[in-house]
């Protein structure tokens, strides 16, 4: 319920124009929904009172009793009279000042307040909303909604860890240079699952801290599901380029491959743990692709040294059942490698 | 006893004579000996130094081109004096070098006719009595009593050896006979009392040329006395037999028989924890050109590994074998000022010599080239051949040339490749 404040706010200000100020129930009784909200106007209480007159303040003999220092005893009143709401400050120490679509208004004295009204008091919001406040339409689940329900079933984000950590158990099998052994491989794999956790735990963090549904194990299973998919493509890429010679664009195309991954996780990410506009999403997962991918070029390119005296070649290689293409003739290499005296001469001429 | 005695005095009265004829030979030519010293232009003081002698009277002196090759690849930055024996310096200028003998020629201004040095028109015999002139260390002109041992064996430029002490600031020095004839220049040392200089006809016929005609432009004299031996050396290679050599039994490499290149092996079949067991064959030529003290050329190094997995998954076979050809670099010194970065290409390649046989060896291939920026023309070039065809073996074909053509370059490619296959 909370997740669609934003939505509310967005229609709050229309709702300020279409809706009178005017509630109350069948009784002529006034009717007021008071929500206290953060300063980043997320949701922390929501009182609905069914009376004429509320009281606020620090006081136990309030209608709404509030902690913060900052208000008074007896801070400030809302009286229901003629249809209409009115707000009035206590001589409070601190004040009371109004903010609607008008502006913010300080020295409160029986102001009229309207729907979606913010009442600040002391270091404390407070909105008003009647009972007739429009809300945003339903959002239909998408098509996404029924995949992430697979994929955050436990079943599925065990299986997903536990092919994560194959690979990773794999990955440093290659990389032994020794005899090898099973309990060290069983604690790489799972120390480098244990740190490629931190991400989606991380994101689930961030949307509980936001007042936002953390979704814990749909995180888990879509950064692990991806993080194969980009171990995927980089095994994709170095099967083109070990199949392709050096003047092939194939593998070019395919270097783009873990960015669009990545940008795709960013994005399941943003739509798993907050709820934020399409546009927005968008952009987010876009900073962070450009940031992670543009950060590290950037790395990159800040070492590279003026000159390189070793050559940079593709040395990428593997056994046999790879091997797809079909081999050259002497002859076909030299006549290419002959090209590149004349683009080393150019090189040589630049300076 | 009188025969202990006889010899004795035969040991002594030698030994006295040896230094008797050393201060001779010393206070006879030390007035045309010189200290060649390259002074910074901008700091004033000298950046190196060596040795020279005058070889004519009008102020003609020789030394090694070393010593002199910071001022030949950047004149603007350098001026070249000399130091007599009397402590008298002045400028000198560079007149000609040979770059592949290490050689240079410097000219001082003279007044009036100098004695100078007279070069010899013999060889030396093996075991004649030599004695290298020069200022090692800037400690002083000395005087070095040592052998003639012959040419060093295995050479390509001959290089003569010499049984005696050389040091550097000797470099330039003379190395005359006992009729104070130059037999050869000072040039190089591997310590312990095995010097090496180059022989007195080279710096004949460098003299000789200069006095038909000077040359106009250094660098272009460089360059051409670059590609010329480039163009000896890669000859006497494609025209020398290719043997074809087995490598562990499994593969077949092919060994250049010529003497100036020498072959070194080994394995690792001693190391039972080893994952792969390899055996290396390699084999380089093992003198280079000196241009600057951070740019070397003419080397060349001819590399075969052969590779078998032990207990090994192929998958993790080719991974560690792709760590051992992922950094292959290049056989000489060269900078940024010097060359250009590497231009690489890669492909499969089936040499066409034993495709479709059961020899055929399927490679994955990498050449590489880059340019000399003074040197038109001339390029280092790295050739790498890696088999992808067997699960648990592999062979590694590599090498490096330093300053070659286009043309020879890709002759000596194209016939290595053909020449490398499995058994």
């Amino acid at each position: 319920m909370e997740v669609a404040n934003e939505m509310l706010d967005n229609v709050n200000k229309q709702a300020l124009t279409t809706s009178p100020a005017v509630t109350s129930d069948e009784n002529g009784q006034g009717e007021i929904i008071i929500e206290e909200i953060t300063r980043n106007h997320k949701l922390l209480h929501r009182h609905r009172l069914t009376k004429d007159d509320v009281c606020i303040g620090r006081g136990y003999q309030n209608d709404i009793i509030l902690s913060d220092p900052h208000i008074c005893p007896e801070h400030l009143s809302l009286s229901f009279s003629q249809g209409t709401w009115h707000v009035n400050d206590n001589d409070s120490v601190n004040g009371t000042s109004l903010e609607n679509s008008a502006g913010k208004q300080k020295h409160i004295h029986r102001q009229v307040i309207h729907d979606g009204d913010v009442i600040t008091l002391g270091k404390s919001q407070l909105r008003v909303l009647f009972n007739d406040h429009q809300v945003a339409e339903t959002i239909a689940f998408s098509p996404f909604e029924s995949l992430i329900d697979i994929i955050r079933h436990p079943i599925a984000v065990f299986i997903s860890i536990a092919l994560f950590m194959l690979i990773a158990g794999n990955i440093s099998y290659l990389n032994q240079l020794t005899e090898t052994n099973v309990s060290q491989l069983f604690v790489s794999a799972f120390s480098l699952s244990l740190l490629f956790a931190l991400w989606p735990a991380g994101v689930a963090l961030v949307s509980h801290l936001t007042k936002h549904d953390p979704r814990i194990f749909a995180q888990f299973g879509i950064s692990f599901i991806f993080f194969i998919l980009l171990w995927l493509s980089e095994r994709l890429e170095t099967i083109i380029a070990f199949n392709s010679a050096s003047n092939s664009i194939l593998g070019l195309l395919f270097s783009l491959l873990p960015v669009a991954l990545a940008f795709s996780l960013f994005w399941l990410n943003s739509y798993i743990g907050f709820h934020v506009s399409a546009r927005r999403r968008v952009a987010i997962a876009a900073c962070i692709t450009t940031l992670l991918f543009g950060g590290s070029y950037l790395l990159q390119y800040s070492k590279k040294p003026e000159f390189n005296p070793h050559p940079q070649y593709n040395s990428a290689i593997m056994a046999p059942h790879f091997l797809l293409a079909p081999s050259n003739n002497v002859d076909t290499f030299i006549d290419e490698s002959n090209g590149l005296f004349d683009r080393a001469s150019e090189a040589a001429k630049e300076e | 006893m009188r025969i202990f005695f006889t010899l004795v005095f035969i040991l002594l009265s030698h030994s006295a004579f040896a230094t008797e004829q050393a201060e001779e030979i010393f206070a006879q030519l030390t007035p045309s000996l010189y200290q060649i010293k390259l002074i910074d232009k901008a700091s004033g003081e000298k950046s190196s130094i060596g040795s020279g002698f005058q070889i004519s009277p009008d102020g003609i002196i020789a030394t090694n081109y070393h010593v002199i090759s910071s001022y030949a690849r950047h004149p603007e930055k350098y001026h070249i004096e000399y130091l007599d024996h009397q402590g008298n310096t002045a400028k000198v200028s560079l007149v000609s070098v040979d770059v592949i003998n290490d050689l240079a020629l410097v000219k001082r201004q003279v007044d009036s006719a100098m004695p100078y040095f007279k070069l010899s028109t013999s060889k030396p015999i093996k075991g004649e009595k030599l004695f290298a002139l020069g200022n090692p260390h800037d400690l002083g002109m000395i005087v070095v009593p040592g052998t003639y041992n012959g040419l060093k064996k295995e050479s390509f430029n001959e290089r003569i050896h010499f049984t005696g002490s050389i040091n550097s600031g000797m470099s330039g020095g003379p190395v005359v006979n006992k009729t104070e004839k130059v037999v050869g220049i000072n040039v190089a040392t591997s310590g312990n009392q095995i010097g090496f200089l180059v022989p007195h006809d080279k710096l004949v016929s460098l003299f000789e040329r200069y006095n038909i005609q000077a040359p106009a432009d250094i660098k272009l004299q460089m360059a051409k006395q670059l590609m010329a031996n480039q163009e000896k050396l890669m000859n006497a290679l494609m025209h020398s037999t290719w043997q074809n050599k087995e490598l562990a039994g499994k593969a077949l490499i092919p060994i250049i028989d010529v003497p100036f290149i020498r072959c070194w092996g080994d394995s690792n079949t001693d190391k039972t924890d080893a994952l792969i067991k390899a055996a290396i064959a390699s084999c380089s030529l093992d003198e280079n050109t000196y241009l600057s003290s951070h740019f070397f050329t003419g080397s060349i190094e001819i590399q075969f590994r052969y590779m078998q997995a032990r207990n090994l998954s192929d998958n993790k076979f080719y991974h560690l074998y792709q760590q051992q050809i992922s950094r292959a670099s290049a056989g000489n010194r060269a900078g940024k000022d010097d060359v250009s970065e590497y231009q690489c290409h890669h492909d499969l390649v089936i040499p066409e010599s034993t495709a479709s046989t059961e020899q055929a060896i399927n490679n994955k291939s990498v050449f590489c080239t880059r340019a000399y920026k003074d040197f038109p023309e001339l390029f280092d070039v790295l050739y790498l051949g890696a088999s992808i065809d067997k699960n648990q073996q592999a062979l590694v074909s590599h090498f490096t040339l330093a300053g070659v053509n286009q043309e020879n370059a890709m002759a000596f490619t194209r016939k290595f490749m053909e020449a490398v296959s499995w058994k």
